[in-house]
């Protein structure tokens, strides 16, 4: 009986170490990114209520990555962005400049913000969402 | 009397000291993470801000993405400072330029221009054809410079208002992206840039 169990257990354990992930040869999979990167203070006065994504077709038949996020606001305030691009490899794309964005919100507003990537390359994006202090 | 010079002297460095020490230190900014307050003149965010929307409605338009793939290429045409700052409209262009050229749609010339060639060194190059101190075979050839397909041209300008106890600015970047076969505009885009302040503030 105990052998039996034994063996079981022993051919559970294989076969969910089969199922596991496999560690990829590219750098990617080392990579823990959040796409969505909101600063506590945020969540006080504003919520994304929205976040896509689509890839625009160029007329040389390649694609660039266009995201779109809603921000609902609670009250009024000020909000800074900022939307760091990444390639395959998980390498960052430079896009124009490096600085935050600044929007104003008003109680009740939904504002609608997009971005493109700068190359067809990018196949990735992480948001940062934060309060600027001035 | 040595007495009340020396007096004067301490009270002075002191005072030069004190003056010293309150003064704002000399330091670097980011500006990846520049919160710094916002003059009522047009400073680098302004036209970081209006270059990154100017190149994402380039980019998402199309219009800078040569259907028969490669390279367009666009030269920088006028592009008019009408505001009351002396603004190097380089500051702006130059960050298009090098975000298409990233971008690897577009490349810009800088043989041509409306007040001669931005690097005058294309043709100057060419002046070695035939002279017998050069290698003929380094020397460019007749016929290899490249035609633009593209022009970016523009206008930044400004309008000063009060309301109320204070002033407010409005600058607007606007830019056209002609086609040069056609004479068209492919593309055409406007950021405006408002700033209030106090009465007292100069944005010039």
């Amino acid at each position: 009986m105990n052998m039996k169990r034994l063996i079981v257990a022993f051919g559970c354990a294989l076969l969910l170490t089969g199922c596991a992930s496999q560690q990829p040869a590219n750098n990617a999979a080392f990579i823990d990114r959040p796409q969505l990167q909101i600063d506590p203070e945020v969540n006080y006065f504003a919520a994304v209520s929205e976040m896509l994504e689509e890839r625009v077709s160029q007329p040389d038949g390649s694609s660039l990555l266009k995201i779109q996020y809603a921000v609902e606001a609670r009250s009024d305030a000020d909000l800074a962005w900022k939307i760091t691009w990444f390639d395959n490899n998980g390498m960052q794309v430079k896009g124009v400049g490096e600085g935050y964005r600044k929007a104003s919100l008003l109680t009740g507003q939904t504002r609608y913000f997009t971005a493109v990537a700068p190359h067809a390359r990018v196949t990735d994006y992480q948001l940062h969402l934060r309060e600027p202090k001035q | 009397m040595f007495k009340l010079s020396l007096v004067r002297f301490v009270v002075i460095s002191t005072g030069l000291l004190i003056l010293a020490g309150c003064a704002a230190p000399t330091r670097y900014i980011d500006p990846a993470a520049d919160d710094g307050a916002v003059a009522m003149g047009m400073d680098y965010r302004d036209f970081e801000k209006a270059a990154t929307e100017a190149v994402d409605s380039m980019l998402e338009s199309g219009a800078v993405t040569n259907p028969n793939g490669g390279r367009y290429i666009m030269v920088v045409s006028r592009i008019s400072n009408d505001t009351m700052q002396r603004i190097d409209t380089d500051q702006l262009t130059k960050k298009i330029r090098v975000a298409l050229l990233r971008s690897g749609k577009v490349v810009t010339t800088t043989a041509v221009g409306l007040n001669g060639a931005e690097d005058e060194m294309s043709m100057r190059a060419r002046e070695l054809r035939n002279s017998e101190e050069f290698d003929q075979s380094g020397v460019q050839r007749k016929g290899t410079l490249q035609a633009p397909d593209l022009s970016l041209s523009g206008k930044i300008l400004q309008r000063n208002l009060t309301v109320g106890k204070e002033q407010q600015v409005e600058y607007y970047v606007q830019l056209s992206l002609t086609d040069l076969a056609s004479g068209l505009a492919f593309w055409e885009g406007e950021t405006p840039i408002i700033k209030r302040g106090s009465n007292k503030s100069v944005s010039w």
